[in-house]
C-alpha cells in the first residue's frame, strides 16, 4: 500500500466485516463452484429434488430408500453451490482525485471492504477501473480475478497501488464491463457519477446483463458545500472546459438545491430499476456506510 | 426642467466607457475543480427560475449606467424654476470699485465677477429680463432691461473696473426703483462686500442676492495723504500719509516719496497686522509740483499702493480783520503762520485784494467777494430771519470737519447768540438745541464761516480751542487751500475747477497719456471733468493755462479688501453670500444622493453575488 499512508481498512473493521456475507437476490449463475446456492444441480449436502433414473447416471446418487418403498429408481438431486462473481466498477478518473479526503481513496476503501467480504464468502471479486491506466496494468491484471480469503492481502495491496487520472467514459466503461462479464453477479459502482454524458446508458447495460447493482455515489465536501466565493472561472479537471460563475453565500442554498436535485434524480433512476443507491461524501464515516447503510440495504448481512 | 451646466452632458461620453469596461471581462479567479457538471446544472436551474434572466446577466452594468447617468444629471445641475418665482426681472449689479481689482482670485476679482455674471446670464430663462448696473463711485446703467442675452453679455463685457470707491447706495437705490412693483424681481450683487454699508437699507426688504467674490485679504495701502506746511518750519513741507495693513500678517514694505518724479525720500515700514501707521515726511520744496508716495509691497491690490498730491508753494495769506475791537481775535489771527493781517473798523470794507476777510461784530455796507469769517453778524441775506437767544447750551459739534480739528467746546459758555435756521448751503458745525451756533459752507464760490455769537460774550476766547479754531478757519478759508483741495479728487468724483479766464476749449491729459477733449460751453470759466475713474496725475490744458490735478483712491474702505460674507441689509435685514441661484430649485443634491444610494445598492448587490 505504497500510495496510501494508512491501510485501506483497519484491523478492527476487517474483523467486523468478516461476519458479513454478500446477499445475492438471485441464484448464482457462475460456472465455478462456490458457496452460493445456484439453480444448477450438483454435489452438495443440500437436497434439492428427485428425478427418474436414466441410464448412465451415477449409481451413488440413487435413493435406495425410495427404491425400497416404491420399487422404482430415483436419483437424488443436490443443489450445486456456486460462487458469486462480484464486480467492482471503480471510477479512477481525474475528478475522483478531488476532495479531502480524496474521493478515490474513499472509493478504494469501499472496494476493499466489499472485496474482503466477498473473498471471505469464497466469491470471485473483480475490479474494473475506468479509465484503465497503462501504468496500473500489472495491478489491474491481478485484480481481474481474485478468489479466496488468502488473496485478501494481495488484493488490498494491489488496490492500494491503483492511481486515478485522465477522463473517464462512464457509460462506455460500464457497457464494456457488462459485455465482458462471463456471468452476471453483484456489481458495485463506485463513482461520483459526474459524467457529462450521464449515467443511464452504462447502468442500463449492467441491468440488461442481469447484474445486481449497487451504486455508491461519492462526492467531495467541496462539491456539496462550495467554500470558494467571488467571480470564478471554473475549469473542469477532465474535459478542461471552463465555466464562469459568480458565486456567493447568498446563492449557496440554490446550489445545494441543485446538488440535491441531481442526487435525487439519480436515486429515483436507481430505485426505479432495482438498483441500490448510496450517496456518501468522501469525508463521511466509513463504518457508518459499511456497517449500517449497506447492511440495512441488505447488500450484505 | 432646465440645466445650469448643460456642458456636463459631455460626461455622457463616459457611458460607453463603462460598457467597454464591462465588456472587458472582469478578472475571475481561476479554479480547477473536479467537474463543472454541477455548476452547469446550477446555472441552468437558477437562470431558468429567475425572472428577467436576460437583464440579470447585465444587472451590474445597468446599475453602473444608472449611477453614472445620475451623476451626470447632478453635474448638469437641473432645476425647476418654482412657479412662485415666475417674475423674471433681474438687476445685476457689478461692483467695479477699486477693491475689485484685487488679485486674490485669478486674474482678479472683477474678472471673476464678470465670469460669474456671464454664467448667471447663461442661466437666465428665455423670457427673463435683466438690467446690468455697474457700481463704482458713480452708478452706470450698462444695459437697460432686455432678455437678449447677447446684449447682456456685451454689456457685462463692456464693464471695466475703476480705481474709485464703492457707492453702493446709489446703485441699490436705482435697483430698488427698478424692481419696485415687480412681482418677483431680484437684485443680484456681484461684489466683494468691501464697501461702507449704505445706510437706509436695513429695513427695506430688498430682494437682494449677494454673490461674493474674492477670498483673501492680503493687502496694504495708502489710505490718506496730505501735504501742508511743516508746523515746525513753515518753509518746509510736511507730507502726512496713513498706511493701513488689513491682512492678518505683519507686512514689511518700503515707502518711496518722489517729487515731480524725482526721488526725495524713502522709508522702510513694518505694519503690524490689521493696523494702520501714520507716516510723516518733511522735505524742502522750491517749486510747485506734486508729491507721489509709493508703497512698495507685494499685495493683492495695487491701486492703493500709490498716491499723489499737488503741492503749491505757500503764499502769504492776506487777511483783513474788520472788527469793532477784539484783541483775542486779532491775536489769534496773528498767531496763524504766514498771515499778512490788516485791520479796520470801518463798515466800508472794500475787501478786494484780500484772501480772507474777518467780519467781527460789525455790519459791513458791502460784503466782500473774498472768503469770509463772520462773527456775530446778521445783516446779510444768508438767513431768512434772525432772532436772539439767551445762554444757548452747546450740545453738539462736528469735530470731523477740518474747521473743528482739535477744537473742543466742552467748557465754552455762550451768554447770548443769534437764532437762525440753517440755510441750505451751510453745514451746522456747532449746535444748540434751538439754533446752530457755527455754520460753514460755500455760497456762490465764496466760502463762509459764520459764528452766531459774540466771542466776547462767551468764555470761548479764554479756551485753547479758540486760536485753533481761528487758525483752522483761516486755513480753510484761504483760497489757496481750497484750490489745493480742488486739485486732489477721489477717483470717480468729478473734477471741478474755476478758471481765471473764460476759455472756449480745454482738454485733459489722462495718466496713461491719452487726451480727452472737453465739451464745454463757449466762454465758460468752470471746468467739469468726470472721467476720473483712474488713479494718477491729470493735466487740464486750456489755451492759456495748464493745471495739474491728482486722482487718488485714498479710502480705507477699499483698502480693506477682505470679502464680507454678510451684508447688513436686504430682505430680512441681512444678506448672506450665495454661490448658487436662490431663485431656482436645484435638484443636483437629490440626484447626487440618489447616485450615492445607487452606488451603495450596487455594492450590496455585488456582494450579495460574491460574498
Amino acid at each position: 500500500m505504497t500510495r496510501m499512508s494508512a491501510p485501506l481498512l483497519t484491523a478492527e473493521l476487517l474483523r467486523r466485516l468478516e461476519q458479513f456475507q454478500l446477499l445475492a437476490a438471485r441464484r448464482a449463475k457462475s460456472s465455478s463452484r462456490g458457496e452460493r446456492r445456484s439453480r444448477a444441480r450438483g454435489q452438495s449436502v443440500e437436497f434439492a429434488d428427485h428425478r427418474n433414473y436414466v441410464l448412465g447416471d451415477d449409481l451413488r446418487y440413487l435413493d435406495w430408500n425410495l427404491y425400497g418403498r416404491l420399487d422404482r429408481l430415483f436419483l437424488k438431486l443436490y443443489e450445486e453451490e456456486r460462487e458469486l462473481p462480484v464486480t467492482l466498477f471503480l471510477d479512477a478518473s481525474e475528478s475522483m482525485t478531488f476532495g479531502e479526503p480524496r474521493k478515490f481513496d474513499f472509493a478504494r476503501q469501499i472496494a476493499a471492504a466489499v472485496g474482503y467480504v466477498a473473498l471471505c464468502g469464497f466469491d470471485r471479486v473483480r475490479i474494473r477501473t475506468f479509465p484503465e491506466h497503462a501504468a496500473d496494468a500489472a495491478y489491474l491484471g491481478a485484480l481481474r480475478t481474485v478468489r479466496g480469503r488468502k488473496s485478501a492481502l494481495p488484493y488490498f495491496q494491489n488496490l492500494g497501488h491503483l492511481t486515478a487520472g485522465g477522463s473517464a467514459q462512464f457509460n462506455e466503461s460500464l457497457r464494456r464491463g457488462a459485455l465482458a462479464a462471463q456471468q452476471a453477479g453483484v456489481a458495485i459502482v463506485l463513482s461520483d457519477m459526474l459524467d457529462p454524458d450521464g449515467y443511464e446508458e452504462g447502468l442500463g447495460a449492467l441491468i440488461g446483463r442481469g447484474f445486481q447493482i449497487s451504486v455508491v455515489q461519492i462526492l467531495s465536501p467541496e462539491e456539496i458545500n462550495p467554500a470558494t466565493y467571488g467571480d470564478l472561472r471554473l475549469i473542469d479537471s477532465e474535459s478542461g472546459g471552463e465555466q464562469e460563475v459568480t458565486f456567493g453565500k447568498f446563492r449557496l442554498k440554490a446550489y445545494r438545491q441543485t446538488v440535491d436535485n441531481f442526487c435525487q434524480r439519480l436515486r429515483e433512476y436507481c430505485t426505479a430499476r432495482g438498483i441500490s443507491y448510496f450517496m456518501s461524501p468522501s469525508n463521511a464515516s466509513l463504518e457508518q456506510l459499511l456497517l449500517k447503510q449497506l447492511r440495512e440495504a441488505e447488500i450484505w448481512g | 426642467m432646465n440645466f445650469l451646466e448643460p456642458m456636463a452632458f459631455w460626461f455622457a461620453l463616459a457611458l460607453p466607457v463603462v460598457v467597454v469596461f464591462y465588456l472587458l471581462k472582469r478578472k475571475r479567479v481561476v479554479k480547477l475543480i473536479s467537474s463543472t457538471l454541477l455548476w452547469q446544472k446550477f446555472l441552468a436551474e437558477n437562470q431558468a427560475n429567475a425572472p428577467f434572466q436576460k437583464l440579470r446577466k447585465n444587472w451590474l452594468l445597468l446599475l453602473q449606467l444608472l449611477m453614472l447617468i445620475l451623476v451626470i444629471l447632478a453635474l448638469a445641475r437641473p432645476y425647476f424654476a418654482g412657479d412662485a418665482k415666475q417674475s423674471r426681472l433681474r438687476v445685476l449689479v457689478l461692483d467695479a470699485s477699486a477693491s475689485m481689482q484685487a488679485t486674490d482670485v485669478k486674474p482678479n476679482r472683477f474678472e471673476s465677477a464678470r465670469a460669474e455674471a456671464m454664467k448667471f446670464v447663461d442661466g437666465l430663462r428665455e423670457n427673463d429680463q435683466m438690467i446690468v448696473l455697474q457700481a463704482g463711485a458713480i452708478t452706470q446703467v450698462k444695459q437697460s432691461a432686455t432678455s437678449e442675452k447677447a446684449a447682456l453679455r456685451r454689456a457685462i463685457e463692456g464693464a471695466a473696473p475703476t480705481d474709485s470707491i464703492t457707492r453702493l447706495d446709489e446703485a441699490l437705490r436705482l435697483a430698488e426703483t427698478l424692481v419696485k412693483d415687480q412681482n418677483d424681481a431680484e437684485i443680484h450683487l456681484f461684489s466683494d462686500g468691501a464697501f461702507p454699508f449704505p445706510e437706509g437699507f436695513e429695513t427695506k426688504s430688498l430682494p437682494l442676492v449677494y454673490h461674493r467674490i474674492g477670498t483673501g485679504a492680503e493687502n496694504a495701502g495708502i489710505t490718506a495723504m496730505d501735504v501742508r506746511a511743516n508746523p515746525d518750519n513753515p518753509a518746509q513741507r510736511a507730507i502726512f500719509a496713513n498706511i493701513a495693513n488689513v491682512s492678518s500678517n505683519a507686512i514689511s514694505a518700503r515707502l518711496d516719496l518722489t517729487f515731480n518724479g524725482q526721488p526725495v525720500d524713502l522709508k522702510a515700514v513694518t505694519l503690524p497686522p490689521r493696523e494702520s501707521s501714520p507716516q510723516v515726511f518733511v522735505v524742502d520744496q522750491s517749486v510747485n509740483g506734486f508729491f507721489t508716495l509709493k508703497l512698495v509691497v507685494d499685495d493683492a491690490l495695487a491701486v492703493d499702493n500709490e498716491a499723489s498730491v499737488i503741492s503749491l508753494l505757500p503764499q502769504p495769506i492776506k487777511v483783513l480783520l474788520a472788527s469793532s475791537g477784539n484783541r483775542f481775535l486779532e491775536k489769534a489771527i496773528r498767531a496763524v503762520p504766514n498771515v499778512e493781517l490788516s485791520t479796520t473798523s470801518d463798515v466800508r470794507l472794500g475787501g478786494s485784494g484780500f484772501d480772507v476777510v474777518v467780519v467781527d461784530n460789525i455790519a459791513p455796507l458791502e460784503w466782500p467777494a473774498a472768503n469770509v469769517l463772520a462773527l456775530n453778524t446778521w445783516q446779510t441775506n444768508w438767513f431768512d430771519q434772525v432772532g436772539r437767544l439767551e445762554q444757548p447750551p452747546i450740545v453738539d459739534w462736528k469735530n470731523t470737519h477740518p474747521l473743528l480739528r482739535f477744537v473742543n467746546f466742552q467748557n465754552v459758555f455762550v451768554n447770548e447768540s443769534l437764532a437762525v435756521k440753517t440755510p441750505p448751503w451751510a453745514l451746522p458745525l456747532v449746535e444748540s438745541p434751538q439754533t446752530p451756533l457755527v455754520l460753514a459752507g460755500e455760497l456762490n464760490n465764496q466760502r463762509i464761516v459764520w459764528v452766531g455769537f459774540d466771542a466776547l460774550q462767551s468764555t470761548w476766547p479764554l479756551r485753547v480751542s479758540f486760536p485753533i479754531f481761528v487758525a483752522n478757519a483761516i486755513d480753510w478759508l484761504n483760497p489757496a487751500t481750497s484750490r489745493a483741495e480742488l486739485l486732489s479728487v477721489q477717483a470717480g468724483t468729478p473734477f471741478r475747477f474755476r478758471l481765471d479766464n473764460a476759455v472756449n476749449e480745454a482738454k485733459v491729459v489722462l495718466p496713461d497719456g491719452s487726451e480727452s477733449e472737453l465739451l464745454i460751453n463757449t466762454n465758460t470759466t468752470e471746468i467739469l471733468f468726470d472721467n476720473t475713474a483712474r488713479r494718477g496725475l491729470y493735466r487740464l490744458k486750456t489755451a492759456t493755462s495748464e493745471v495739474a490735478f491728482t486722482v487718488n483712491l485714498l479710502d480705507s474702505g477699499e483698502t480693506d479688501i477682505s470679502p464680507r460674507n454678510e451684508l447688513p441689509f436686504g430682505k430680512s435685514g441681512q444678506t448672506v453670500a450665495t454661490t448658487v441661484q436662490q431663485a431656482n430649485l436645484e435638484l443636483w443634491r437629490w440626484i447626487a444622493l440618489a447616485g450615492l444610494a445607487m452606488l451603495m445598492f450596487e455594492w450590496w448587490f455585488y456582494h450579495k453575488r460574491t460574498a
